[in-house]
């Protein structure tokens, strides 16, 4: 029992005053105390006691007293107990500041506490514990400067100091110079041994720090050894346990934190660490009690911020974001940098991003990966916050970066893989497939998501096979297998009930009756439907159709796998079932943007124009104007209107044609990249004749679609071979045609072959424009516009022939059998007009048949004209033959001669030399006589041939020329012969005057006659007005064909759920440039 | 089942060529394949070597879209776009008779089994016209008869538009598909309509019946399916589809066992019945495939099947079928 005894003045007895007992009131003692006038440090302890035992307010007054100026009056030279009164109050001040968490307060303690420590200088500027206080007192107010320097002035006034090495120990320590730190702590314990347990507790904190675990061990275990009941020892040790991450040591940390929390249950440390521990045994009451009772008794901002953040952690993990949200932020705003502690952080970003605050989850993540720049999570977290806010890029960047830093993270790759899906196919491919092996490696299932988007990109990229397996592996074990493989699909179904076939689950039912499992997982609908589509791609039809029936029996809204049995079904040219399909799609949901506009389109396709126009409007008010493939038909709609209506009114095809404008440019406001959008403006403009703008138009858009094979869009080649046709290039435009005709239609188009048609025809190439025409029969049988077409075109080709200046007996007799095939067609198609109504009018095809009839006699009179002059011709030719030969017979006979001679000159060689140069020189003699005597006789022949053209005789004197040089070795007869073949083939020049006059008038009549039909065909109008012209006289049944399908594509979009980026069919919409088809005659 | 290819003729014709069938074997030679193209000529081809045989057979005008062979292997008949269809002696290449119907035109056409008739398809005239073979006189006109307008407003329901026919093995039924991608099966001997096989919606231009199954017809459509009908129980029994464009001919193996399509996707595809799949694609066209047959068996020594192939593209392709 401790006790202290307060001397009685002037006697030798003593106040013996029990620590323990100490009155409650203060003023009992301070009575005694002044009245025995009793040693200042009497004063000091009982002052010491009272705060030991948290009584405050005695302390103080106490000491307050004890400093009061009449002390300083009475124990004026008591010194050092003066001094020491006043360091407690100073200190005690300091503390208060301290703790002191409102600023002014704060202020006026530390005020107070300065004043205190001025008074102890005052009485002893030498005294060092007073320079020691006022070191604690800067040390408190965060001046480390300072405080150093208070503390160096003490050690100069003490050398070794202890409380001074102490304190710049601890400067040190808090300028993280540990090694320092701990330097002055070893001086300060060699220099008193004896120290309090504390120092060594330093010790161990500078070696902890310095990563130095073992001694800090050591002097933890050591401080245990003085002090068993060091708190803060305890907790070190206990944290250095737990750190080791083993079962054990965090038992034993466990151990120690809790041994520590039962000496003294308001350490913080022990407190949060507890806290912590709980957390992850899920005892959150726990953490609740013990972050509450952390935050109570901590003033220390990073302790305080781990309370906060156990407690946030406990709530988030509850699933109370918002609670958690408050304390993570409670917990963040404790911190001063991030690096100090930076989990908070991430917990509150967490929380924001689960809350939808992305741009502050977004800072708080940065904070994060400030501190922890190659933190994978953290950047995956970021990347996926960019995503949210569209910033792609960054997104990238932050993606990129995880799988750099943890090139094992299958996740990562993932969520690179779908950034990517957009931008770059073949990098997202490859970052998928690399998440694939990593989670095939670590043997976890691959998740159907990532198969999905496999076999998606692989589709895309014409990869069939492959995805098909892609897919297949997705799905795993199903019905579909034995759906695909074809074992459900024969039942046979009633003829007339064909028609609901697409429509009809009776299969299903009746398989289920069956007994057989029809198991469709809905997270595996996205898979299914997308083997479907690529089973449609693949041209496997039936069990495409088949496994959207499956969908559909189990899962009836899914909207998407009506439209594609519609689309299906459209294909097929089957409307009314299509138009039914949509309906289906349209009960689930009647405002389904794609089933209206297809639904719309559908209805143009069966010329239910007006129906058309409001299904398309009703679709772009579904979609709230953002589905541009409404806006589009509608411009397409608006577009037809113009160019189709039979009344037509200038007027009218304006407005209609400037609002197919508006609407495009519309669309292309808002999707700068829509390729039918360009396309329809680059046609209104063609239409307007602004022919070179949208020939740049289309060439653009033709480059742009190429490459993705979905986007097949013939449509703008054969606007561009529209516009080279309009143009005049007609070379151009034939090759652009039949590219298009190649690449997109199997040759099978009809309309673009007669586009073709038409071209040759107006390149006046007859023949081809005949055969294109002919194979288009082929195409389009029941079409007999065509056989119209190709009747003119024969008329015409005839009429040509006939006025050509030169022609061949051949040529007129094919132009006559040509005329007859021509009126052949026509008698054919007036007849055939009494039961079938074609759209040209009787009369006119009476006038083609007359002028052909009337073709045909000029032409018999050509014919007759041409084959007289054939047979003069063969005459001539006889006669100029055989004075060839006979030219020839003599000209061998000259050879022989002179080879005679040759040799007889050889002979004579061998008598005389100088007798062989005279013969040598008659030789050469009769050998030029014999040139100039031929020549002459060809020249002879020629006359009498009437003067062949220019070119065969420079042929033929080409041909002489090298005989000579062959020697005459030449076969002669041959080269006569080739003469005659040219002159068959020789256009006959010269005429008979009286038949060539006949033949000019016929052609003169014919020339009228065709010029009036050129007139209606190809005059001085545009080739848009042609058509137009045409297309008035048109009927029922031909515009029908004739407004071709504005709708390219099949608009079927694959999936709702966009994250798995399946394949999304791009919304096919198309136009056409019409150009004039049929000829006009 | 298995196609392999064994000649192709490049340049057979001079231009693209729309028909062929086979000319049975007769006591003198063995069968040839008669071929028949848009320059307007008729060609006969000796079987394996595919060597021409004889001089072109002129006599047309305009493309010739159709041929077909007598089963005697004497006769046989070309049809051109002119609608004019020539009877020929096949040795001799004289012409025996120039049938013509106006306004009927003429698309495909089929001799029945026995050879006493000559089936037409006669176009825009919603009929076929049936030809005695001895006479050469127009013996009966089969009409399709209008199907009853579904809506009152549609005015576009014309006739039917007659591409193709088939006779059935026993000759009791015949065939005809149309441009509207409906079938119709006529009793031959009441010349009587019986019903419509619905299905199609696009024309059919080629169909045959199964020689094993007398019931089973095969159609090929635009649409790219080969239906498979019970012809008398009017029901469709399967649909086969592959064929990434029109389906353009159909003709069904000797032995029943598979069927033969050319498309304008420039294939040949064979399909195994059984399977009622694709068994084999070949590829070694560069246009469409106007026109598939079979070889009929029979023949001095000839037991391996052929099938042949013709194509816009001007070729002719014969390839062994076990």
């Amino acid at each position: 029992m401790a006790c202290v005894y307060i001397p009685v003045q002037n006697s030798e007895e003593e106040v013996r005053v029990s620590l323990d007992q100490l009155p409650r009131d203060a003023t009992d003692i301070l009575d005694i105390l002044k009245a025995e006038q009793a040693p200042l440090d009497l004063w000091l302890i009982i002052a010491r006691e009272y705060f030991k035992q948290g009584k405050i307010e005695q302390f103080q007054q106490i000491l307050e007293e004890g400093s009061s100026p009449e002390i300083d009056e009475y124990y004026g030279d008591v010194r050092y107990e003066r001094i020491a009164i006043l360091n407690a109050l100073g200190s005690y001040h300091s503390y208060l500041g301290k703790v002191e968490t409102r600023r002014r307060e704060k202020d006026e303690h530390f005020i107070a506490a300065t004043q205190y420590y001025n008074k102890a200088s005052r009485i002893d500027p030498h005294e060092p514990s007073t320079w020691i206080g006022k070191g604690l007192l800067c040390l408190v107010k965060h001046d480390l400067t300072q405080a150093y320097g208070q503390f160096k002035i003490a050690l100069d006034e003490v050398p070794s100091y202890v409380p001074a090495l102490l304190g710049q120990a601890c400067v040190e320590f808090h300028r993280k110079n540990y090694s320092d730190a701990l330097k002055l702590y070893k001086t300060a314990l060699r220099v008193f041994p004896n120290c309090p347990a504390a120092v060594r507790l330093g010790i161990g904190l500078c070696h902890y720090q310095m990563g130095q675990l073992g001694r800090a061990r050591q002097a933890f275990e050591r401080v245990l050894q003085l002090d068993p009941e060091n708190v803060d020892a305890l907790v070190a040790l206990g944290i250095t346990d737990l750190q080791t991450n083993h079962a054990d040591g965090i038992q034993n940390g466990m151990e120690k934190l809790q041994r520590a929390f039962e000496i003294y249950p308001y350490c913080v440390m022990a407190l949060n660490h507890l806290a912590n521990h709980f957390f992850f045994t899920g005892q959150h009451f726990l953490v609740e009690q013990l972050t509450e009772t952390a935050l109570a008794v901590s003033n220390h901002g990073l302790m305080k911020s781990q309370a906060y953040y156990n407690l946030a952690r406990s709530y988030h993990s509850k699933g109370d974001f918002e609670k958690a949200g408050v304390y993570y932020m409670a917990s963040v705003k404790e911190i001063e940098k991030p690096k100090d502690f930076v989990l908070p952080f991430y917990g509150l970003g967490q929380v924001q991003l689960k809350l939808g605050d992305f741009r502050s989850s977004l800072s708080n993540f940065e904070k994060v990966l400030e501190v922890h720049p190659e933190s994978c999570e953290t950047l995956k977290v970021v990347g996926h916050i960019y995503v949210q806010l569209g910033q792609t890029d960054k997104a990238l960047e932050s993606i990129r970066k995880a799988t750099r830093v943890d090139p094992r993270d299958a996740q990562a790759f993932l969520e690179l893989g779908e950034l990517l899906i957009s931008t770059d196919a073949g990098a997202a491919l490859d970052a998928f497939k690399t998440a694939r092996s990593l989670f095939q490696k670590g043997y976890e299932e691959v998740p159907i998501e990532l198969l999905n988007n496999i076999g998606v990109l692989q589709f895309e990229r014409g990869e069939f096979e492959l995805a098909e397996q892609t897919f297949q592996e997705a799905l795993g074990e199903g019905i579909w297998l034995s759906l695909i493989d074809g074992k459900f699909g024969h039942r046979n179904v009633e003829s007339s009930a064909l028609a609901v076939q697409y429509r009809d689950l009776t299969l299903f039912h009746e398989l289920e009756e069956d007994g057989v499992s029809l198991e469709l997982p809905l997270y595996k609908v996205t898979t299914l439907f997308n083997l479907a589509r690529l089973l449609e791609q693949l041209h496997d039809t039936e069990k495409a159709n088949l496994l959207y029936r499956l969908i559909l029996f189990k899962y009836p809204d899914y909207v998407d796998a009506y439209l594609r049995l519609a689309a299906l079904a459209k294909d097929r040219n089957n409307i009314q079932l299509s138009i039914d399909l949509i309906k289906d799609a349209l009960k689930v949901d009647d405002k389904c943007p794609n089933a209206l506009s297809m639904l719309g389109d559908l209805e143009l396709k069966s010329d239910d124009w007006v129906k058309a126009k409001d299904t398309l409007r009703a679709a772009r008010e579904a979609a709230d104007g953002k589905d541009s493939y409404a806006t589009l038909s509608l411009g397409n709609w608006n577009y037809f209107a113009a160019v189709r209506s039979e009344k037509r009114g200038p007027k009218l095809e304006a407005t209609h044609l400037e609002k197919a404008k508006e609407l495009y440019i519309k669309v292309l406001v808002e999707h700068p990249g829509n390729l039918y959008a360009a396309n329809g403006a680059g046609v209104v403009l063609a239409e307007k004749g602004q022919f070179d703008v949208s020939k740049d138009i289309f060439t653009q858009v033709q480059e742009a679609a190429s490459g993705n094979i979905f986007v097949q869009m013939p449509d703008v080649w054969i606007n561009l071979a529209h516009v080279y046709f309009a143009q005049g290039h007609f070379a151009l435009a034939v090759k652009m045609y039949q590219n298009c005709l190649r690449k997109f239609y199997y040759n099978t188009d009809t309309q673009v072959l007669l586009y073709l048609a038409r071209t040759h025809y107006e390149a006046e190439q007859w023949q081809d424009c005949k055969k294109t025409l002919l194979r288009v029969i082929h195409l389009a049988p029941s079409n007999y516009t065509l056989r119209f077409d190709v009747g003119v075109a024969m008329q015409k080709f005839s009429a040509s022939t006939l006025q050509k200046t030169k022609r061949s007996a051949d040529e007129v007799r094919s132009t006559v059998s040509e005329l007859r095939n021509a009126v052949r067609i026509f008698s054919q198609l007036s007849a055939a007009t009494s039961y079938h109504f074609h759209g040209f009018d009787e009369k006119k095809i009476e006038t083609h048949v007359g002028y052909c009839k009337h073709l045909l006699d000029a032409a018999k009179v050509h014919c007759e004209a041409a084959e007289r002059e054939e047979q003069q011709n063969r005459q001539r030719l006889e006669v100029a033959r055989q004075v060839t030969l006979a030219e020839e017979a003599r000209r061998k006979a000259e050879e022989q001669r002179k080879v005679q001679m040759e040799r007889r000159k050889q002979e004579d060689e061998l008598k005389q030399v100088m007798q062989q140069e005279q013969n040598f020189e008659r030789v050469k003699e009769q050998w030029k006589s014999t040139n100039g005597g031929k020549r002459k006789d060809r020249s002879h022949a020629d006359d009498d041939e009437g003067g062949h053209s220019e070119r065969r005789r420079r042929k033929g004197g080409k041909r002489r020329r090298k005989s000579r040089k062959d020697r005459y070795e030449e076969e002669e007869p041959e080269y006569g012969h080739e003469e005659m073949d040219d002159r068959d083939v020789h256009p006959v020049e010269d005429r008979e005057n009286d038949g060539a006059d006949d033949a000019q008038d016929i052609l003169q009549a014919a020339g009228l006659e065709d010029s009036d039909a050129d007139d209606d065909a190809a005059g001085g109008l545009s080739a848009i007005d042609r058509r137009r012209r045409a297309w008035s006289e048109s009927d029922e049944d031909e515009t029908a064909e004739r407004p071709e399908s504005p709708m390219g594509g099949e608009k079927g979009n694959s999936d709702e759920n966009q994250e798995s980026g399946d394949g999304r069919e791009g919304q096919g919409k198309s136009n056409r440039y019409i150009e004039s088809d049929e000829e006009a005659d | 089942m298995k196609l392999a290819g064994l000649k192709s003729v490049e340049n057979a014709h001079d231009e693209s060529i729309w028909a062929v069938d086979w000319v049975p074997a007769t006591d003198r030679r063995p069968a040839l394949l008669l071929t028949g193209a848009l320059d307007e000529t008729v060609r006969l081809w000796k079987p394996d070597e595919l060597s021409r045989e004889g001089t072109p057979l002129g006599g047309h005008c305009l493309g010739v879209v159709s041929v077909a062979a007598h089963p005697s292997g004497a006769i046989a008949a070309s049809a051109s776009l002119d609608s004019f269809v020539r009877v020929f002696d096949v040795d001799s290449g004289a012409t025996i008779a120039t049938l013509e119907a106006p306004p009927s035109e003429v698309w495909g056409m089929r001799f029945d089994p026995k050879g006493n008739t000559l089936a037409v398809a006669g176009g825009g005239s919603a009929s076929i016209k049936l030809w005695d073979t001895s006479t050469w006189q127009l013996i009966a006109t089969l009409n399709v008869p209008r199907p009853e307008a579904t809506r009152p407003s549609d005015k576009s329901v014309v006739g039917k538009f007659v591409l193709s026919v088939a006779w059935s093995p026993d000759g009791k039924r015949l065939a005809c598909g149309s441009v509207d991608g409906t079938v119709s099966i006529f009793d031959v001997a009441r010349a009587k309509f019986l019903h419509h096989l619905e299905g199609h919606y696009m024309p059919v231009r080629s169909l045959v019946f199964s020689p094993s199954d007398p019931r089973v017809l095969f159609t090929a459509s635009d649409d790219g399916h080969i239906h498979i009908y019970d012809s008398e129980g009017k029901s469709l029994i399967g649909a086969m589809s592959g064929h990434s464009s029109w389906v353009l001919c159909v003709d069904v193996s000797p032995d029943g066992a598979a069927v033969a399509t050319g498309s304008s996707d420039r294939t040949v595809r064979l399909w195994d019945l059984s399977m009622r799949a694709a068994a084999q694609t070949m590829t070694n066209h560069s246009d469409q495939v106007w026109g598939v047959a079979f070889r009929p068996p029979g023949g001095a020594g000839v037991r391996s099947g052929r099938l042949a192939s013709v194509s816009d593209d001007k070729s002719i392709s014969l390839y062994d079928y076990s």
